[in-house]
């Protein structure tokens, strides 16, 4: 083995010497980016970055659409690359919401609170800014955003003199009295496979029933009385009747496709969802609106999860300069406003009133107003942990094979453990 | 093989013995590098706790397997592993020898038949994973609207693993089928013609000559099926994340969740040990089998 690590880092070496000559060159910094949906902005982006910037080149590589995936190559290409002053081979990243504490955690991430204007975040919404932000520092930018919203048959609702349900049996009573009329239409559909969706289902059960899956003190589902409403919620739904069976395996796509088609009353899904149901060939087109989730008990908000993505910089870049200043970039204003032309929400509050923008999503200022109150999922490090964890108990509640009390109890157990290792 | 116990060795047998170590050596040291290497490391990095992103490494012993005594996790995804190994394998290689008998005895478009088998085998197990999401489509898939029912195939916990199995059934049995339709087709007629002049029947000929003919090679493929239903992981990885209710959750799929997701190393690769193991007895159980049945011969 010996030999071969020498080899190797002889290797390492003269790649390294040959890339050190090259320094008189404009820094070219590279981009690693989740593929974008429909007519990529990209390189636009970039071609506007650059013609700023004569000094700096960039490069743009696109990673797979799975976010599984994605975080793998990360992760593989950043912790291999530690302690060996050579970089992963990229700067500037796209990165989930969820995985910003833990790449920060990991040492992967350029520490950005220095390079940033006092209240620079202010312009983003305050969970798109949270979600930048761990142990009091700012590890990256926000770029775009999604949260969790209730669409509605507007249509239906009407032709049943119906207002739009605002709590639990609001909606049970819509569903119930839609049904009479239409026996085949579905109720209410959510994510409830067993995947990062059933936790965003799940975190926003807990919220509604005003307690967390994370204790502001690290304990796992701190409330137990709490969580079991929680777990319960989900179960009641398709006991219940309100929602079908079938959403125990259903992820974003089934369900969009489900309302998109006509075939279901009410829906939880992302913002992205409403660009597709506006689109000329939906079936539901003009006939969708958008609500804040149902609250499950009064006087406790009902926030959305969000999601969407920031930029990170690697620490180990050899342009940290270039890489702020692109990554500036495609958080500015300008940038974001070109993304919100296509399919993508952008994070700064103010292009939800951009009139340019307004011609052709009118719906933005609603999601406005829900994106305020939503709420990042748990910022920790160990984010990944917690949800994969707590994905096969929160499944065993809602298909109804553990009680509330017993998944509650299980999930716990789990993640204790985990958690354990951490100290 | 003669015994050379005490018997002194020529010069001319010790240089040969030089040799044919000088020989061996190379394929030792690269199998001993490429796999007892890193399955060494992965049993000691099971005795640790390693979480890179924490920057935590250090030893806990046996810590980890303690914890799968009560983990209720692991004791569903060893249940999980193990029911869809036995059945699928066992519902495989009945199929498959019966596919293979039919096409044996088929006259026209035999080779049609063959390109079909081979087709399902050679896709991609993330390809056959996605063809049957959209089969197993709750509201417009095309087995609810075969059957007529409106069945919750991936989201019912008694349906969901039973519903795996069928797809991993039907991407795997033509590897079965192929393997016995070659040795069907190396059997003498003669045989066959023996057995018809000594009076015996159909089922008596299935029972009594080519099933036994076949077993060497069915004994074969069982073990290659067999280690490989133990180590699944795309179908349920792609078509039920291992849910509903963990019930199609297998050990691959936890160590995967463990080791790639969440990044617990030292935790991950304990259930990577597991697996290990369980492979482990199992092909040495076969091979016994395997090499009884040499003797016998």
């Amino acid at each position: 083995m010996r030999p071969i690590a020498a080899a190797l880092a002889a290797l390492l070496l003269l790649a390294g010497c040959s890339e050190r000559a090259s320094t008189d060159a404009p820094p070219t910094i590279v981009f690693k980016h989740a593929r974008m949906f429909g007519d990529d902005p990209v390189p636009r982006l970039v071609a506007a970055f650059q013609a700023k910037h004569p000094g700096v080149r960039v490069a743009t590589e696109a990673l797979g659409s799975g976010a599984d995936e994605q975080h793998q190559f990360f992760v593989i290409n950043l912790e291999g690359a530690g302690g060996r002053g050579r970089g992963p081979g990229f700067d500037v990243m796209m990165l989930d919401v969820i995985w910003v504490p833990e790449f920060a955690r990991a040492g992967w991430l350029l520490d950005l609170t220095a390079a940033l204007a006092p209240g620079e975040l202010d312009a983003h919404f305050p969970a798109a800014a949270d979600a930048a932000r761990w142990n009091g520092r700012v590890w990256a930018l926000p770029w775009n955003f999604n949260a969790g919203v209730l669409y509605y048959r507007a249509d239906l609702l009407a032709s049943h003199d119906l207002p739009v349900p605002r709590t639990d049996e609001a909606l049970a009573r819509a569903v119930a009295t839609v049904r009479d009329t239409h026996p085949k239409l579905d109720g209410y559909v959510w994510q409830g496979k067993q995947y990062e969706g059933l936790t965003c289902n799940l975190l926003e059960a807990l919220w509604a029933h005003d307690t967390s899956l994370l204790g502001p003190d690290g304990a796992v589902l701190p409330d137990g009385a709490r969580a079991e409403a929680g777990f319960a919620r989900l179960r009641g739904w398709i006991e219940r009747g309100i929602s079908p069976a079938w959403v125990s395996a259903a992820d974003e796509e089934l369900t969009r496709r489900a309302f998109g088609d006509g075939r279901a009353l009410f829906l939880r899904n992302w913002f992205y969802a409403m660009d597709l149901f506006e689109a000329e060939d939906s079936a539901v087109r003009g006939r969708v609106g958008i609500a804040p989730l149902p609250r499950a008990r009064d006087g406790v908000a009902a926030p959305g999860a969000t999601g969407g993505s920031l930029l990170g910089i690697s620490r180990a870049t050899r342009h940290p300069a270039a890489a702020i200043a692109f990554a500036r970039y495609l958080a500015s204003e300008e940038a974001q406003r070109v993304l919100a032309g296509g399919s993508v929400l952008p994070t700064r509050r103010a292009l939800y009133h951009d009139p340019a923008l307004l011609a052709k999503r009118p719906h933005l200022p609603r999601f406005h107003d829900i994106a305020l109150a939503a709420r990042p999922r748990p910022v920790t490090p160990a984010y990944l942990m917690l949800s994969t964890g707590v994905q096969p108990e929160a499944s065993a509640a809602l298909v109804g094979v553990k009680t509330p009390a017993r998944a509650v109890a299980d999930a716990r157990r789990q993640l204790g453990y985990a958690l354990r290792g951490l100290r | 093989m003669p015994s050379s116990g005490r018997h002194r060795l020529t010069r001319r047998e010790r240089a040969e013995r030089r040799a044919a170590i000088a020989f061996v050596t190379p394929a030792v040291v690269t199998l001993a590098a490429l796999t007892a290497a890193p399955a060494l490391w992965v049993f000691w990095l099971s005795l640790r706790e390693r979480l890179p992103v924490f920057g935590i490494d250090r030893f806990v012993g046996g810590a980890h397997y303690a914890f799968f005594a009560t983990d209720p996790r692991f004791w569903s995804a060893l249940r999980v592993t193990g029911t869809f190994t036995l059945v699928s394998v066992a519902i495989e290689l009945v199929l498959g020898v019966a596919v293979a008998l039919a096409l044996r005895g088929q006259r026209i478009g035999r080779r049609t038949a063959l390109a079909l088998l081979l087709l399902a085998w050679a896709l991609p197990g993330v390809v056959t994973a996605r063809v049957f999401e959209w089969l197993y489509q709750p509201v417009a898939g095309l087995v609810n609207v075969v059957l007529g029912a409106q069945l919750n195939w991936l989201g019912d916990p008694s349906l969901a693993l039973p519903a795996l199995i069928a797809a991993d059934v039907w991407r795997t049995m033509p590897f079965v089928a192929l393997f016995c339709y070659a040795r069907l087709l190396t059997i003498p007629p003669a045989v066959y013609e023996a057995a018809s002049v000594d009076g015996a029947g159909a089922v008596a000929t299935l029972r009594f000559v080519t099933l036994p003919m076949l077993a060497p090679v069915l004994l074969v493929t069982m073990l290659f099926r067999t280690l490989d239903a133990l180590r699944a992981f795309d179908i349920m990885y792609v078509l039920t994340g291992g849910g509903p209710a963990g019930m199609t959750e297998t050990l691959t799929v936890y160590a995967y969740r463990s080791l790639f997701q969440t990044l617990r190393l030292g935790f991950g690769s304990a259930l990577g040990v597991v697996v290990f193991a369980l492979v482990m007895l199992v092909a040495a159980a076969y091979l016994g089998v395997l090499r009884r049945q040499d003797r016998a011969a």
